[in-house]
């Protein structure tokens, strides 16, 4: 196993750069989860990675070796796509054995090989079968185990959950995490969804439009975004924003003219600093409290547990979202006390950067 | 069965019988004793069935040398054909380098260019090249049909590039993808592409004509078009040589046509 270094990594396709100079340290042994909107880049990040693509400039180590002008076979890495891309006409066994095969391992090498992974990813009863045979959740294992049997140095993934249903993509989230507990191989996971980057990284790459938004793990980036994008980007349902004045004396003044008290560190805002401030839907506190706001519940989603409360003052308004647990008797219609606490306000500049967090 | 399903097959059935009877009166003409099918009206079955037109053909005529020419020119474009335009088509479709579409476009656009227009230029290049009257310049045509690199193109264009990735990441050459992931995945269109260039080189009349000066290398169809001159009365004779003709590729289409068309559909749906 070995760490991987990504440097200064550019790439451009025709007139168009879609890596613009991203730099990773991924730690040996590490899941490192790179996730971000479709097209920010980061496939291209993990094709350059894997040598299918050229760095325009830049650099890839892995461990202590250099590997950006090496083929992709001779760079320790595995690599696990989103389509599977098993081989239709070879059966699993012969799937798995591929790349051995082709380096002319022995015969005994590939057996025991090949039977080591399947037996690591249960799929031992499955190696006669040829793929089209399997359902999804198969060929996945399958296309780990391929990756698993080269015995790299550093995995690959390119959003490997994105073709199955979503009972099977929680049950193989587990199965992930699992495998990485158990192999304890570097690794590199490209997703776009936030609930796979929060779930199984140690640490979450966000990038956007071909640059590195935030490094952290996944607390980090949920508790303290760098800004507004990344704070948007992680969680379900989305961070709320709300424009906002600061007033000079610790309150912000919101756009429908109610004012709400900020945390310390707004103390130096000059009165007149256009801010954006932003709450976690879970932070938001329905009840009657000193400072608490009146507001209409728009929309209810009643998910079980929990539902969500879309609060909105005037029509056209980017309603409010409100996470707590449903007792059931809030309903569509009714008009509600809705506290921000100030020690759970994120407090971004007028370009979107983070201020700082409450109580930090 | 409901009243338009009847009409269906019975219409099916009736057209199906327009195109194989030639074929059958064919046969049972090459049975007939000599002469017996110029009576009038001809008779639809041989009086006495006879062998005696195929013992003329293959003794007096010699066709067996013809066949066994036909056989040779067919089953080697065959495989030269296959040769080139597998590895041609497959580049097109998955390879990167410069100028690739460009020149497949070009390729496509030769497509709208009837062959016979190509066929005197051929010739005299064939001429210059020494390769007139022999079987090298009988299949330099075949060698890299646009059709055939049409077909395989658009075939590979359906395999996933992520599947060819996954083999470079495993360590396979481009030659060892080719061999052991795009050969067997190409078997259909490959089997559609073989027997498309064996018909198409076996039935091919005008350019072995051209290029074909000494009789001992002629094909089927060039010997068969020679010997109708002679023995043009001798219907029974000349029917007896589109049997030799005609019923091999026949027993090769038939044996085959289910890849054939399942080959020609997948190249339209999947392309």
């Amino acid at each position: 196993m070995a760490g991987l270094s990504i440097e200064g990594a550019r790439k451009g396709f025709g007139g168009t750069e879609i890596l613009k100079g991203v730099s990773i340290k991924v730690a040996d042994g590490e899941f490192t989860v790179i996730v971000g909107p479709s097209g920010c880049g980061k496939s291209t990040l993990l094709r350059v990675v894997a040598g299918l693509e050229e760095l325009t400039s830049g650099r890839i180590v892995i461990g202590d070796r250099d590997v950006t002008g090496l083929a992709p076979s001779q760079r320790g890495i595995a690599m696990v796509f989103q389509s599977y891309a098993l081989y239709p006409h070879l059966t699993v066994y012969e799937n798995m054995a591929f790349g051995l095969r082709i380096a002319k391992a022995g015969k005994a090498a590939v057996d025991g090989a090949v039977r080591r992974a399947a037996a690591i990813l249960g799929i031992e009863t499955l190696l006669d079968r040829k793929p089209a045979a399997l359902s999804g959740g198969q060929r996945q294992r399958v296309a780990i185990g391929r990756a698993i049997v080269r015995q790299p140095q550093i995995f690959l993934f390119d959003e490997p959950l994105s073709n199955l249903d979503a009972d099977l993509r929680v049950r193989m989230r587990y199965e992930f995490a699992e495998l990485h507990r158990q192999l304890g191989t570097t690794t590199l996971y490209v997703t776009h969804d936030q609930v796979e980057a929060m779930t199984l990284a140690d640490r979450i790459v966000v990038l956007r439009d071909g640059r590195i938004e935030q490094v952290g793990s996944p607390r980090e980036l949920y508790d303290r975004p760098a800004n507004i994008f990344v704070a948007q980007f992680l969680g379900t349902p989305r961070m709320n924003i709300l424009a906002a004045t600061a007033d000079g004396a610790g309150k912000a003044i919101l756009a429908d003219g109610q004012s709400i008290a900020l945390p310390a560190l707004s103390a130096t805002l000059a009165a007149g600093t256009p801010l954006s401030i932003g709450i976690r839907p879970e932070d938001i506190v329905i009840g009657e409290t000193s400072g608490a706001l009146p507001f209409a519940v728009r929309f209810v989603e009643r998910l079980g547990g929990l539902a969500t409360l879309h609060l909105g003052g005037r029509e056209g308004d980017e309603p409010i979202a409100c996470q707590l647990r449903d007792d059931g008797s809030l309903d569509e219609g009714d008009i509600v006390a809705a506290s921000f606490p100030a020690v759970r306000l994120h407090l971004f500049d007028a370009d979107g950067q983070a201020l700082g967090k409450a109580g930090e | 069965m409901t009243l338009r399903r009847w009409s269906v097959t019975l219409l099916a059935a009736l057209v199906a019988l327009i195109t194989i009877a030639p074929l059958i009166w064919m046969v049972s003409v090459s049975f007939m004793a000599r002469g017996e099918a110029a009576q009038f009206p001809p008779p639809l079955w041989p009086a006495n069935p006879t062998l005696e037109n195929y013992h003329l053909l293959f003794g007096t005529f010699g066709v067996g040398r013809f066949l066994i020419n036909s056989v040779l020119i067919s089953t080697l474009a065959t495989g030269l054909a296959l040769l080139f335009t597998i590895p041609a088509g497959y580049a097109f479709a998955k390879l990167r380098f410069g100028g690739r579409d460009a020149i497949f476009r070009m390729l496509v656009a030769a497509l709208v260019v009837p062959g016979q227009v190509g066929m005197l230029p051929l010739f005299l290049e064939l001429k210059a090249m020494g390769l007139v009257n022999s079987y090298a310049g009988a299949l330099v045509p075949w060698l890299a049909g646009i059709f055939g690199i049409f077909l395989v193109r658009q075939y590979c264009l359906s395999i996933p590039d992520e599947m060819l990735e996954a083999a470079r990441i495993d360590g396979a050459s481009e030659g060892q993808i080719l061999r052991r992931i795009v050969l067997p995945i190409l078997t259909p269109i490959i089997v559609t592409l073989a027997l498309y260039v064996f018909l198409s080189s076996w039935n091919d009349f005008m350019w072995p004509l051209i290029i074909l000066a000494d009789q001992q290398l002629y094909t089927l169809p060039v010997a068969l078009a020679a010997n109708s001159r002679q023995n043009v009365q001798d219907y029974e004779i000349m029917m007896a040589g589109a049997v030799v003709t005609t019923l091999p590729v026949l027993i090769l289409f038939l044996a085959l046509q289910r890849y054939y068309l399942s080959g020609l559909l997948a190249g339209s749906v999947k392309g």
